[in-house]
């Protein structure tokens, strides 16, 4: 400790030493789990849409250095080239019970329009995904959508042009982009 | 001295290899988005995932920005200040949230509600899922009812009511201001009614209210 | 023995097989635990900090949407964890640290045993503001970058930064003052 430079390497030193945390931590931590509730099951949309495909071979917790190592050399080395695991199981995701969807009609009356598409949090705000179809009556125009438990927030794009709010809706409060939005809320059933 | 072992919280984001961005890219917003936006928009993807936030409401964000003809900067702005809120939502709702419950909670935090009032309804509903609570929050500054008072009568619900109940709530108060009331005063017609009612019915002076027909 | 990555063993959780959960658990219970031990300065609390953060973990479990980067997403629960357990404990503890400090620096004054230096070093991290300690662990123990620190901390690379500067050199005047006693 004579060197006033070899401080930091010192301490860091004693710091780096790993510590060994007593394993009957691990009884009472499986203990508390077991007594409460099952993780959350996701929502089919977010099963459906992880970003990455394929499977990383990691064979401990510092393979993550070598996909780390990959990237940073810039190799083309996004995550689907990477080869699948071969020891894990066959994944279960599918056969995982997705949660109970509602289905939620929409309605709207736009006298001369000659199209009206839906679009929301629910469709990726895709101008092709949920197209209304004219219903019983002058203008009216419905789309019923399959929703979970949630907030969603919408709009409808009238002619490809022009966005209307839905006048039976609660207004959203988001001001972010200008047009404004409806919110429909869908509670667990 | 320096070790070698490491393990990683492998932020690919950070890394940039000339113009092509080595790190996880979200398909969806490939096209949609202006380019400089969009990396950017991936960057903070990877750390709200890294995070554990959910990063779906972050992606439909950018998404309506797209359709709606957003410059870059502003889709980008917008997509920050939601997973601020959302980070926020879930400090106050507790790491064990769902997802919709985050993205409600986010909205109520626009309304312009206090955090504090957030972890109040948590503790006055813990086992339950306060996504239809907090979003009717919002909906009820969304008509005109001052946030604080949103609060308050959201929270004095919260130890009786179904979500189905605070549905009702809602739409009777919008009825009411639909039809000439302040929204001040329809909130507190409807209060009252859902005081009346726990009343008449157990008398425990829980709050109950019945479900109502439109 | 077929050795199951991190990202099979969250999928198994997810799936319902909760005992999967235990062989994480045993994974990263040491690396973890180092880092609350450093932060939080003792085992009880480091245990306790630990045992939160992975019960945290498993109940929301469905949101680690990489699983192959469980181990990263754990930690920055136990991040949290850590900061929040530090803070209720400092509101009782405020009128202790002065004491152990005298403790401490007697022991360095005494003997140039490797178990003095530890307590020391234990003594001196316990003296910095727990966002310093935070920061300077992070930095130099676990050796994370600083765009890493962003997501394990949510704070800015310039207040992070500044943080690891500040942490070390309280910790510099510390650790090399005492000597001159």
């Amino acid at each position: 400790m004579s060197e006033h430079d070899d401080w930091l390497a010192q301490a860091v030193e004693v710091l780096r030493e790993p510590v060994r945390i007593d394993p009957a931590l691990d009884r009472r931590v499986m203990a508390e789990i077991e007594r409460g509730p099952a993780p959350d099951r996701p929502g089919w949309r977010e099963v459906l849409r992880r970003p990455f495909g394929g499977q990383l071979a990691v064979t401990s917790p510092l393979g993550g250095l070598a996909l780390a190592a990959a990237v940073a050399l810039g190799a083309l080395v996004g995550r689907t080239w990477l080869a699948p695991d071969s020891t894990e199981p066959p994944s279960t995701l599918g056969t995982m019970a997705a949660s109970v969807a509602e289905a939620v009609q929409f309605v709207i009356v736009v006298p001369g329009a000659t199209s009206v598409v839906l679009v929301g949090d629910f469709n990726d705000w895709s101008r092709t995904a949920t197209p209304m179809r004219p219903a019983d009556g002058d203008g009216v125009w419905a789309a019923t959508v399959p929703l979970e438990a949630g907030r969603y927030r919408y709009a409808f794009l009238i002619d490809g042009t022009r966005w209307l709010t839905d006048p039976s809706a609660p207004r959203s409060l988001d001001d972010d982009f200008g047009p404004p939005n409806s919110v429909v809320t869908v509670g667990a059933t | 001295m320096r070790r070698i072992t490491r393990w990683t919280i492998a932020l690919v984001g950070a890394v940039t290899v000339g113009s092509a961005s080595a790190h996880a890219q979200e398909p969806r917003l490939e096209g949609r988005i202006p380019e400089p936006a969009r990396q950017t928009i991936d960057l903070l993807l990877d750390s709200a995932r890294a995070r554990g936030l959910p990063t779906e409401p972050l992606v439909d964000r950018a998404l309506e920005g797209a359709i709606k003809g957003a410059p870059g900067d502003r889709i980008v702005a917008a997509v920050r200040r939601l997973a601020g809120e959302l980070e926020t939502a879930r400090a106050v709702l507790g790491d064990a949230s769902a997802a919709e419950e985050l993205i409600a909670g986010a909205s109520a935090l626009r309304a312009g509600a206090d955090p504090d009032a957030l972890a109040e309804l948590r503790r006055a509903r813990p086992a339950q899922s306060l996504t239809v609570a907090t979003s009717v929050l919002a909906d009820l500054v969304a008509v005109g009812v001052p946030v604080d008072t949103a609060v308050s009568a959201v929270l004095s619900l919260a130890t009786g009511a179904e979500d189905a109940d605070y549905i009702a709530f809602r739409r009777n108060v919008e009825r009411d201001v639909a039809l000439g009331a302040s929204p001040v005063a329809a909130l507190g017609v409807r209060l009252d009614a859902v005081a009346a009612e726990a009343d008449l019915g157990t008398g425990a002076g829980r709050t109950v209210a019945a479900p109502r027909k439109p | 023995m077929n050795r199951q990555s991190d990202a099979a063993l969250v999928r198994r959780v997810l799936a319902g097989d909760t005992g999967a959960y235990g062989e994480l658990v045993a994974r990263y219970r040491d690396r973890l635990g180092r880092y609350a031990m450093r932060m939080l300065g003792n085992e009880a609390d480091a245990e306790e900090a630990l045992q939160d953060a992975f019960v945290r973990g498993y109940r929301s479990l469905h949101r680690c949407t990489e699983p192959e980067r469980f181990g990263a997403w754990l930690f920055a629960i136990m991040v949290n964890r850590c900061r929040t357990l530090g803070a209720q404990r400092a509101r009782r503890q405020r009128t202790v640290v002065h004491d152990e400090g005298i403790l401490a620096r007697a022991a360095v004054a005494d003997t140039a045993e490797r178990h003095a230096w530890r307590e020391t070093i234990a003594w001196a991290l316990r003296q910095i503001t727990p966002a310093h300690r935070e920061a300077f662990l992070l930095k130099h123990v676990e050796e994370l970058s600083y765009e890493e620190m962003v997501e394990v901390t949510g704070a800015s690379v310039p207040a992070l930064k500044m943080r690891v500067m500040r942490a070390r050199e309280e910790l510099r005047r510390l650790l090399t003052e005492g000597e001159r006693v």
